[in-house]
């Protein structure tokens, strides 16, 4: 009865659409003359949402897709999947890429201040997940104490904050919290249902723990000005939940639980007015600067730890490989050429996520310096060996000659010169490691820029928050440039 | 002090030292002149064992060595007994005159600071530069440089001193002050082994003169007989080059 209503009153909404449309060319009609309805999500990671089919990995599948072909079959279009990081599809969605958000995005207050969001088209639920021999963390409230995973940005991440206690490690994909779980960095993961359902189904090791709770509703992201699309959307969905595709979809996919009823008896809540206006970060520098700083205080004890490691084992690597006997100095030249020639976030990953395998459990911190430090080493080992072999032979020859044996010559007179030839390239990346570091928040360490995309996600002040954060990285960066100018010129004052 | 037997070395197929075989006594000044590549410098650098040999056996202030590798402590007696002057001086920049000169007996032979240092100031006032002790190299003038790398060698009391051309970079007018200080030297009976293209040098203080030509000792004898009744046309050709320089000097 009531599904009828409403399937009543989209067709009236649909009328009224299609009038209103004729009028302007917004998106709707763009995507009708098109006959492309472009959608963003994050196929990384993304199951069962939407990810690559594990036995066709060219092609997409998962629930949201399935809905994306239904709605845009109602527009007579072919859904076009764009893929975009998942923190950044709302910013994204802003700036044009796409005409929807249809993954997993929460009907929240933070979203509405920022886009338009559908009706919601499922209800999620919030489950904890454990090993099989774990029996105490059954709810939210026991959590407290323990290190649990999330996904960063997600509802989940904001119940486990609020909530206070918990030892909230957040990652940027659906893979690695289970990981960690299964080889015990972790006690819990608490995410979004649906991704619990996908994934347990691969880890005979972990189990659901406790019933679900806190549920929520997913909807469809729209930009504020696209009200013809928004409203098409709203009847699509209507539509697809009259008609059971949705029920269908969801019990292909083993989604569907009595909560979904909810979605028949969906009331908006409008957003108050007041709430309409986006924060000002700016304005309140005082809650949000201590948060960034003491992001920059994780992003300074990396950098610093991984940067000496880099300047011990590049002078390491750079003698073994000037000076070192044979195998020693192949093995040398493999390890530069091999870390220069990989990218730093597959050695962090390795590091991190891939030692586990062969019994080696980092924490976060370590794999975050030896990581960052490791990489570094092989290109300090190569300014190294510049800088040493910019020096004469004579001067190693006079040393020699002296009767001093080859690692004092060395350490007394090849290594004080080098060093003064050094120093710029080796400031240059200190900084660059600095900005580096960055990177280390994917294997869950919450560092400058971490902070930044958190607090810009639950704000959506990407301009205020990036500027204070470019700000505390410049300022932590810009010193170190003129202690290094002042070590320089101290060190050739015999230099006329 | 030094007796060389057959010393054989090349350089991949370019053969640089094709037999070279000399004796030299204690106190004693030879003098090895010789058109440039005709190996001179190679000769010099494997009597303390900067180049290695490919055969030939070698005799330094009692240490006898071959192509074989000697171990450490052979090596540093080596060359603790014989000093070295470079060309390019090869004094350490970021060091003083004084820091050049005590480093390798402090930090080397573990001597005490004090010792080294008084040692230095005798040295230094020796060859003229007590005064720029605390200088750094770039400081000083080309001469006063190998002037300072001739006290850091004496500084390791070597029995045998071995001269690598110590004035061919230097500007003509800064050659005779190095010059004076080597011919103190001699004057003390320091037993010295000088490659040089100074003809007038060799001439006044050369015990014996070897005329290095191609890898061989193509002639040697005493100072008058290569510099007056040289039978080699080699070395007569290769003198000839210098003839107008001793006119203008006058010789000495």
């Amino acid at each position: 009865m009531k599904i009828r209503f409403v399937g009543g009153a989209a067709i009236f909404l649909a009328a009224f659409a299609v009038l209103f449309s004729a009028r302007a060319d917004d998106a709707l009609q763009r995507i009708q003359k098109s006959g492309v309805l472009k959608w963003g999500a994050d196929a990384e990671g993304g199951a069962p949402y939407v990810f690559p089919d594990p036995q066709q990995p060219e092609k997409l599948i998962g629930f949201e897709v399935e809905i994306a072909d239904a709605l845009a079959h109602k527009f007579g279009a072919r859904a076009e999947m764009v893929q975009n990081q998942w923190d950044g599809l709302v910013p994204a969605l802003q700036r044009g890429n796409f005409d929807i958000v249809l993954n997993g995005l929460e009907i929240t207050e933070e979203h509405r201040r920022q886009i338009a969001m559908s009706q919601p088209y499922y209800v999620y639920s919030q489950q904890i997940i454990t090993r099989k021999d774990n029996v105490a963390l059954t709810n939210l409230a026991s959590l407290k104490g323990h290190a649990v995973g999330t996904l960063s940005g997600t509802v989940a991440q904001r119940i486990m904050e609020k909530a206070g206690g918990v030892d909230v490690r957040v990652y940027p994909g659906q893979v690695e919290p289970f990981r960690d779980l299964n080889n015990g960095r972790i006690d819990a993961v608490m995410l979004d249902r649906p991704i619990a359902v996908y994934y347990l189904t691969k880890e005979p090791n972990l189990k659901m723990s406790g019933d679900p709770f806190a549920p929520g509703y997913y909807g469809i992201g729209v930009r504020k000005e696209d009200q013809t699309l928004l409203l098409a959307l709203n009847q699509g969905i209507a539509e697809l939940l009259a008609d059971g595709t949705l029920e269908k979809i969801y019990r292909k996919w083993n989604l569907w639980d009595k909560n979904q009823l909810l979605l028949v008896n969906y009331h908006e809540e409008q957003p108050t007015a007041q709430k309409n206006a986006p924060v000002s970060t700016f304005r309140n520098w005082r809650t949000y600067l201590p948060m960034l700083l003491k992001g920059a205080l994780v992003t300074v004890e990396i950098s610093v730890l991984a940067m000496a490691l880099a300047i011990a084992c590049g002078l390491a690597l750079a003698l073994t490989r000037l000076h070192g006997i044979a195998p020693l100095r192949w093995l040398a030249v493999a390890y530069i050429e091999v870390i220069r020639g990989t990218p730093l976030l597959i050695q962090l990953y390795l590091i991190y996520y891939g030692l586990p395998n062969v019994g080696i459990r980092l924490n976060a911190f370590v794999a975050a310096v030896l990581g960052l430090g490791l990489n570094y080493a092989a290109y300090e080992a190569e300014n190294y060996r510049a800088g040493i072999q910019a020096i004469p032979r004579g001067q190693m020859e006079a040393a020699l000659s002296l009767g001093m044996n080859r690692w004092l010559s060395l350490r007394a007179v090849v290594l004080p010169q080098a060093i003064r030839i050094v120093i710029p390239p080796v400031t240059n990346d200190f900084i660059a490691l600095f900005k580096d570091s960055s990177l280390v928040s994917v294997i869950t360490m919450v560092e400058l820029t971490k902070v930044y995309g958190m607090l810009a996600l639950t704000t959506y002040d990407y301009m205020g928050l990036g500027l204070m954060t470019a700000a505390l990285y410049f300022g932590l960066s810009y010193p170190v440039s003129l202690l290094a100018k002042r070590l320089e010129r101290k060190l050739h004052r015999d230099r006329r | 002090m030094i007796a060389v037997e057959q010393l054989k070395k090349s350089f991949g197929k370019h053969a640089v030292l094709r037999g070279i075989s000399m004796r030299q006594q204690k106190g004693e000044i030879v003098v090895v002149i010789g058109p440039s590549g005709c190996g001179k410098s190679t000769f010099l650098r494997c009597l303390n064992q900067l180049e290695t040999m490919d055969s030939g056996q070698v005799t330094v202030a009692g240490i006898t060595f071959n192509e074989k590798p000697t171990d450490h402590a052979t090596q540093h007696r080596l060359r603790l007994r014989a000093g070295m002057v470079f060309q390019s001086f090869n004094l350490f920049p970021h060091l003083t005159v004084m820091q050049n000169i005590t480093l390798a007996p402090v930090r080397g032979n573990g001597e005490p600071r004090d010792r080294a240092e008084s040692r230095a100031r005798e040295l230094l006032k020796k060859v003229g530069l007590l005064e720029r002790a605390d200088f750094y190299p770039s400081q000083l003038s080309g001469g006063q440089q190998q002037r300072a790398a001739i006290a850091r060698a004496l500084a390791m009391q070597p029995e045998v001193m071995l001269f690598d051309e110590p004035t061919s970079a230097l500007d003509p007018e800064l050659r005779g002050e190095v010059l004076r200080v080597m011919r103190d030297l001699a004057e003390e009976g320091m037993t010295m082994l000088v490659v040089t293209h100074e003809m007038n040098f060799a001439r006044a203080m050369a015990d014996h003169v070897l005329f290095f030509d191609d890898g061989l000792i193509a002639e040697e004898g005493a100072p008058e007989q290569i510099f007056n009744e040289s039978r080699n046309a080699r070395t007569r050709e290769f003198l000839s080059h210098f003839a107008e320089n001793y006119r203008r000097t006058g010789g000495t």
